[in-house]
């Protein structure tokens, strides 16, 4: 318990002496975080209202092909871009390994199946109502589209949410990828499970409740947000 | 009332977007070397990227060392630290530039097979035995600088006993050791922990038991846990570092400029200097002791 | 708008779900389809209203066939209402805003339906706190705002509170007087037949079987399974 106190106070200690290290630690984080998930959303929007939408042949195996990557365990996106991008592998002649970007491709991937789903279950659900009203009222297919976008928005936003807190709290696939390098590639998460190996409680709780209050903030504005409703 | 409330939530979410995407984009190494006439011009690719062991990492000397490299050269030192197996691994992949372990063996076999160009002693510490306070096999007592006697010790009580179990350097040397006193370790009490050297002590120390351990780790640590040095100076136990710069015929991507930049510069008596004097102030001994060209 | 309907048919499965050999909707007629449940009424209604398209037939409007200008002309209201996900204001305009009309038009003609209807206290109200009858009437309100030529109106008053029912048979019939729009109504309640249609329709198993003046629809009619749903007796 002792142990535990002392860690605490330490933490706060240091998070608000605004130490060097951590700061960058977490600065870094969000950088890598919001700009995947930032991307995997100019992806996932339009793929998901597709599908909740459209019909095609074979349609049902990419839906179910699209649940798996749902919950695809993170370090097997991590294992597989590492294989790409590591300097043996097919991409190595872009430099990545190590490197942020490849982080925030590893989170792309990871996150981008997630966003997807839950838009195109949304769209499921919604999409022929929508189409059917615009039709019903006189709506061209640019006008529907940007109706069901509309329509669609809660779903949107708490299908983006929910990416980026997958992404900022993952750890095995940015561990694989970043290599966990100091000031180059050490986010909050391999920070914390480093520290914690090593000892040193009270860097790795001070990040840690930075990433809870990160996440008691991102979901406060999710709630508030569905409490509109 | 209510737009104000949602107001607040919005304006705070954008904030915390431009901040981190500011702090974020500082991240970016554009950090070039100060003009102050003497420097050296900078680098064409200042990335070296180094592998190392957790046990090196940890212990703090990197961070004490590279940033005077980095001031000297011009070259930013990218440290990934896994274990001596997968360092050398990394090393014949080409995904390293340079390599700094403590395997000589292994690294031998390195150089030889054409991996890496040359290798160099750089600096060497020592293993220690460290155990609970209560000492149950009592190590301590009977076998304070002799490794051999202390594992039969440890066996015979079936003393719980954590290993590195990751084919690391440390893994490597209690290996040797076991190896020495003709035991294989085997059952409940011997746990082979897959970790690197920081987790194994928080695991010794969670379970009462005894582990072996570079001195550097356990100095770094020693304010947080339990465990007491119980064995120590056994000539066994000493730990030798070496550098090599990574063949850079494997691919493209190798800076093998800066990686012999990186050898040269460890080598040198700048560096040596301080090495020796790394772990002066806080633990009034050194952590390594300096042996390139020696 | 007048409506031709020729050899119309739609096929589910190998099933015909609407059979129709021949049927005309005259400018300005305020027509009521009556008929058991799985008659084929809505899906009638879905092939005129242009959201399926039939396996066989034609549909003709004012002599056209179907396409963006029509459906432009008309609009269709549903037994759910459908709201959008925002104020009851932005529900009834938004007809007129993808028509690209300017604001003070919009203003004044959402106003003065939304007064017409009893809807001025729920102006700014969001949609999905309004009550069944409330949000049916903002479905009307936003199909009527157009000044539509044609009205299709599927069971629009079924689950709503009478006073709602009201307001909304008033505002059909206006529109139909009125505009001379020509309104199809699918409904349960022979009542509702009796008070607005000039005309009711009786569909059985996808085919029009009787169909002419609603009074004599409703009290003298002709074929023995109109007479029989009419009287209430359960038909299959």
């Amino acid at each position: 318990m002792r142990e535990i106190v002392l860690g605490v106070k330490g933490a706060i200690e240091l998070l608000l002496s605004f130490d060097q290290e951590i700061y960058q630690i977490i600065f870094l984080s969000l950088y890598v975080s919001l700009t995947s998930t930032f991307l995997s959303t100019l992806l996932a929007i339009p793929a998901g209202i597709f599908l909740g939408l459209f019909h095609f042949r074979g349609k049902g195996i990419v839906v179910r092909l699209l649940y798996t990557m749902m919950s695809l365990p993170p370090v097997i996106a991590g294992l597989v871009v590492f294989l790409f991008i590591s300097r043996k592998g097919p991409l190595g002649f872009l430099g990545l390994s190590f490197t942020p970007t490849a982080m925030i491709i590893a989170q792309i991937c990871l996150i981008t199946p997630i966003i997807t789903g839950l838009v195109y279950n949304g769209t499921k659900d919604k999409g022929q109502h929508v189409k059917m009203l615009g039709k019903t009222l006189g709506a061209n297919r640019f006008q529907t589209l940007i109706l069901l976008i509309c329509e669609l928005r809660l779903n949107i936003f708490t299908a983006v949410i929910t990416g980026y807190g997958r992404a900022v709290s993952e750890v095995g696939a940015v561990m694989i990828v970043g290599g966990n390098i100091k000031g180059r590639t050490r986010v909050m998460t391999t920070a914390i499970a480093m520290l914690q190996n090593m000892g040193d409680y009270s860097k790795a709780i001070a990040i840690g409740i930075v990433l809870l209050f990160l996440s008691f903030i991102i979901n406060g504005v999710l709630y508030h947000f569905q409490q509109g409703e | 009332m209510k737009f104000k409330k949602s107001k607040i939530w919005s304006i705070l979410l954008a904030l915390l977007l431009v901040v981190s995407l500011l702090g974020g984009c500082g991240q970016a190494p554009s950090e070039s070397p100060e003009d102050t006439g003497e420097e050296p011009a900078a680098p064409e690719n200042p990335r070296v990227i180094m592998a190392t062991t957790t046990s090196t990492e940890n212990s703090g000397l990197l961070d004490y060392l590279l940033p005077v490299f980095e001031e000297d050269t011009g070259y930013q030192v990218e440290v990934v630290a896994v274990g001596t197996g997968k360092a050398l691994q990394m090393g014949e992949d080409g995904e390293a530039d340079v390599l700094l372990v403590h395997a000589k063996e292994s690294e031998e076999e390195f150089v030889a097979a054409g991996h890496g160009l040359e290798r160099f002693d750089v600096m060497y510490n020592d293993f220690i035995i460290i155990g609970p306070k209560d000492d149950p096999a009592k190590i301590g007592e009977i076998a304070s600088n002799d490794v051999v006697k202390a594992l039969e010790a440890i066996s015979e009580s079936q003393s719980v006993f954590v290993s590195r179990g990751d084919d690391s350097g440390t893994h490597k040397k209690e290996l040797a050791c076991w190896k020495q006193a003709n035991i294989e370790p085997q059952g409940d009490w011997y746990v082979e922990a897959g970790k690197g050297m920081g987790d194994v002590i928080q695991m010794a120390e969670e379970m009462n038991g005894y582990t072996l351990s570079d001195r550097a780790t356990y100095l770094s640590m020693r304010e947080n846990i339990g465990l007491e040095i119980l064995v120590e100076g056994d000539e066994q136990l000493f730990n030798q570092y070496g550098v090599i710069a990574v063949n850079p015929d494997k691919n493209d991507q190798i800076n093998a400029e800066g990686a012999q930049a990186f050898v040269d510069w460890i080598l040198s008596e700048k560096a040596q200097k301080l090495i020796a004097e790394f772990g002066q102030e806080e633990y009034g001994q050194s952590l390594f002791i300096p042996n390139a060209n020696k | 708008m007048e409506i031709r309907i020729q050899n119309l048919n739609k096929e589910y499965e190998g099933h015909r779900v609407v059979d129709i050999d021949s049927l005309t909707v005259r400018q300005g007629e305020l027509l009521g389809i009556i008929g058991p449940n799985g008659a084929g009424k809505s899906t009638l209604l879905r092939m005129i209203g242009g959201l399926e398209t039939p396996t066989q037939g034609e549909i003709s409007y004012n002599g056209k066939a179907y396409c963006s200008e029509i459906s432009q002309k008309m609009t269709m209201v549903f037994q759910k209402p459908y709201l959008l996900r925002t104020t009851v204001f932005q529900n009834v305009a938004y007809p007129l805003k993808i028509r690209k009309k300017n604001k003070k038009f919009i203003q004044e003609e959402v106003h003065r339906i939304l007064d017409e209807m009893g809807l001025t206290a729920q102006k700014y109200q969001k949609s999905w706190t309004l009550s069944g009858g409330e949000a049916q009437k903002v479905a009307l309100a936003r199909a009527l705002i157009l000044k539509p030529s044609l009205l299709i109106l599927d069971e629009p008053t079924a689950n709503i509170d009478p006073s709602s029912i009201a307001v909304m048979e008033k505002m059909i019939k206006k529109i139909n007087e009125e505009e001379g729009t020509t309104v199809i109504i699918v409904t349960h309640n022979l009542q509702q037949a009796r008070r607005l249609c000039k005309e009711i329709a009786f569909m059985y198993r996808g085919k029009i079987k009787e169909k002419g003046d609603a009074r004599r629809i409703l009290y003298h009619a002709q074929e023995p399974e109109t007479s029989a749903f009419i009287q209430g007796e359960l038909l299959i």
